[in-house]
């Protein structure tokens, strides 16, 4: 048998297109959506609860109200530290480096957030409303720990992402994955709010 | 499937007071059926509006991505 001689034709590597999304994002955008289905279901839970309560008085009485007008700063600190992050976020994909300042004002906010959260916490607590107080106070617990939990997270975070900034080691990807975590925990805050604490 | 639905149809038609179990269509409180209504929208749509608000902005991004390189001069495709 004669061995055929086969002639592989030379072809050029097809260029890889550029990414549509980066694995980061990707990675990220799912586990937000995971997130916001787990908030959907709280938001869901409380509204069916409250709109069967007893009497339909809700709060319920003997139990502390929620600190609404307060709890605006808070909103206030977590919404600036949003849009902080925003601009910080969109000038770093233009190419400017020097961004390390607001992102720490916009991790310093965030953590400022957190801090008055603990407080309110304290003061609620001491007046009585506890996770077995009623189903008024699980349901608060559970909710607002639950964003809390988030923020928390996404803080250090974004405090990873201040240290590699300032190594200079951060790359545009990381950046957009961090703050779409950030994103989320500012986005998700006024629906429980005014939900909540309304 | 078809199959399965249509029989689940007539089960239902069979059995109307099995319907009542339903506290979305049946709950003597105006307030607690709009939100069972409301609640149910909101967790059926949402996951829906994500994924598809997510497959438009996908393709926006890659028409703008092709756009893009068909802008540098060379034909694709």
């Amino acid at each position: 048998m004669a061995a055929r001689a086969s002639i592989i034709p030379f072809r050029p590597r097809p260029q890889r297109g550029e990414k549509l999304i980066s694995n980061g994002v990707l990675g990220m955008l799912l586990f937000v959506f995971v997130e916001i289905m787990l908030f959907a279901g709280f938001i869901s839970a409380f509204v069916i609860i409250k709109s069967r309560a007893v009497g339909s008085v809700w709060p319920p009485p003997n139990q502390p109200r929620l600190p609404f007008e307060e709890t605006a700063v808070n909103t206030a600190a977590l919404i600036t530290s949003g849009i902080v992050l925003l601009i910080a976020h969109r000038m770093y994909q233009r190419g400017k480096e020097s961004v390390g300042v607001l992102l720490a004002v916009a991790t310093l906010l965030g953590g400022a957030f957190v801090w008055l959260q603990g407080a309110e916490w304290l003061a609620l607590i001491r007046e009585g409303l506890t996770m077995t107080s009623s189903t008024y106070g699980s349901l608060f617990y559970t909710i607002i720990g639950a964003h809390a939990a988030h923020a928390v997270a996404a803080i250090c975070v974004l405090v990873w992402a201040w240290v590699r900034m300032m190594g200079g080691k951060l790359s545009r990807e990381a950046m957009s994955t961090v703050s779409l975590f950030w994103y989320f925990v500012v986005l998700v805050w006024p629906f429980l709010y005014f939900q909540v604490y309304l | 499937m078809l199959g399965a639905a249509g029989a689940a149809l007539v089960l239902v038609a069979a059995m109307p007071e099995a319907l009542h179990a339903c506290p979305v269509c049946f709950d003597r409180d105006d307030e607690a059926r709009i939100a069972f209504l409301a609640t149910t929208g909101l967790l059926t749509l949402l996951p829906l509006g994500m994924v598809v608000g997510t497959g438009v902005w996908l393709r926006r991004r890659a028409r703008e991505l092709r756009g893009d390189e068909g802008g540098g001069g060379e034909a694709r495709d």
